[in-house]
Parts: C-alpha cells; structure tokens; sequence
C-alpha cells in the first residue's frame, strides 16, 4: 500500500528535518521544498496528498504557492495546513481565505498537528475549515 | 511611492518569526527525544528534557502575550493616566 505523500515546504533546514521525523514516525512519505519555485514545480511532478506550508518563503511567499495551487484544477484540492512564524494578525484569515485547510503558529504541538493532517486527508476539496 | 512600514510593526513581524522558529526546533527535538524517536532516554534525560520542554512552553506563553499586545489594536496596549496627587513631605 502506497504511503501518503506530504511535502513540506519551509526554507528552515532544521524545522524540515524535526518535521520529517515526526511524519515519517507516523509513516508518512515526506517531500520537501525550500522556497516557494521548487514547491510549485513538486506540486506538480510529486502530486502531494498533502502540504504543509511556510509562509516566509524566498522566491514568493506561501500565499503565492496557494494561489498557484488553486489555479491548477488538478491540485486545487490538495489540503495545505499553514505552519508559520508570522504573525497572527494579517496572516490566519487571508490564509484561510488563500485556501488553507488549517492554519498554525510555530511551534505546534506534534499532536495537534497530526490530528490536522488526518482531519484535512479524511476530508475532500478543503471544506474543513479549523485554527488553533 | 510605498509607504514604509511602522517600526513597531516590523520589530513585531521580525520577533514573530525569528523567536518563533527558534522555539519551534527545540519544541520539535525535544519531543522527538521524549517520544524516543532518536532513541531510549534513561530517566534523568527524559527529566531534563522535560524541563527544557516546559521552560519552552513558558517562554511560548510570554511570546503570544506580548506579540499579540503589539500586534493588536491601540486599545488593547494602551495605557491609562490619571492624574497623581502630590503628597505633602
């Protein structure tokens, strides 16, 4: 049986690999991206089952990785789970809006954040809608 | 021609993400250690880590607090002045 595939895309080289332990523990496939052309093109060539998603970004932020992704019909269901250092204020609701299935501030607590990615994979075209 | 953002605002933003990713690694690694991803820790380590882990949490919990006081609405970090009176020596 195929794993389920999440990419992670954060220009932290240390919170990818603390992110990909914890996914991989829980037997995840993980795919990574450092800045928002190289998470735009494996959108496209690995066809994620999942996002989680920076918002500072070299090359375009997180929200122009949404946007992207909600112009392709193939990908716009994906569910993107926003795991970010911004702030809350400017950032939770354009990102929601953006299209995210969930959105949280670094840090998150690895419980809260598996119990998101399950929520957002159990359901289909984004329609949960949830925050910290 | 862009308006430049407000100090403070920009102070904000920059603590927001910078302090936030830092407390992010310790949070993820000390929790992989305590679950025993990297490994069985005897008793004493987990004790230790625990400590960092809710030293970690604390200085989360000051973090939220005063970003979201700077980040918010006038009000809500406003301060209010009364007039003092002098005492008499």
């Amino acid at each position: 049986m195929e794993k389920t595939k999440i990419l992670v895309v954060d220009d932290n080289p240390t919170i990818r690999k603390g992110l990909s332990v914890r996914l991989r523990a829980n037997d995840y496939e993980v795919l990574f991206a450092e800045d928002a052309i190289s998470a735009t093109a494996a959108l496209v060539t690995e066809r994620p089952d999942l996002v989680i998603l920076d918002l500072g970004l070299p090359g375009g932020d997180g929200f122009v990785v949404m946007e992207r992704l909600q112009r392709n019909d193939r990908l716009a269901s994906t569910p993107v789970i926003v795991l970010t250092g911004r702030e809350l204020a400017g950032n939770r609701d354009r990102a929601l809006q953006a299209g995210a299935t969930a959105f949280f501030q670094k840090p998150v607590d690895d419980s809260t954040l598996l119990f998101a990615i399950r929520k957002a994979l159990d359901v289909s075209c984004g329609e949960l809608r949830f925050d910290d | 021609m862009t308006k430049p953002a407000q100090p403070s605002s920009n102070l904000s933003a920059y603590l927001s993400h910078e302090l936030r990713n830092a407390l992010a690694c310790i949070h993820q690694f000390g929790n992989i250690l305590v679950d025993g991803l990297a490994g069985e820790l005897t008793g004493e380590q987990r004790e230790y880590v625990g400590i960092m882990l809710e030293n970690a949490s604390r200085i989360r919990s000051v973090l939220d607090s005063a970003l979201d006081g700077v980040a918010g609405p006038p009000e809500k970090c406003a301060t209010k002045i009364e007039p003092v009176t002098k005492l008499e020596t």
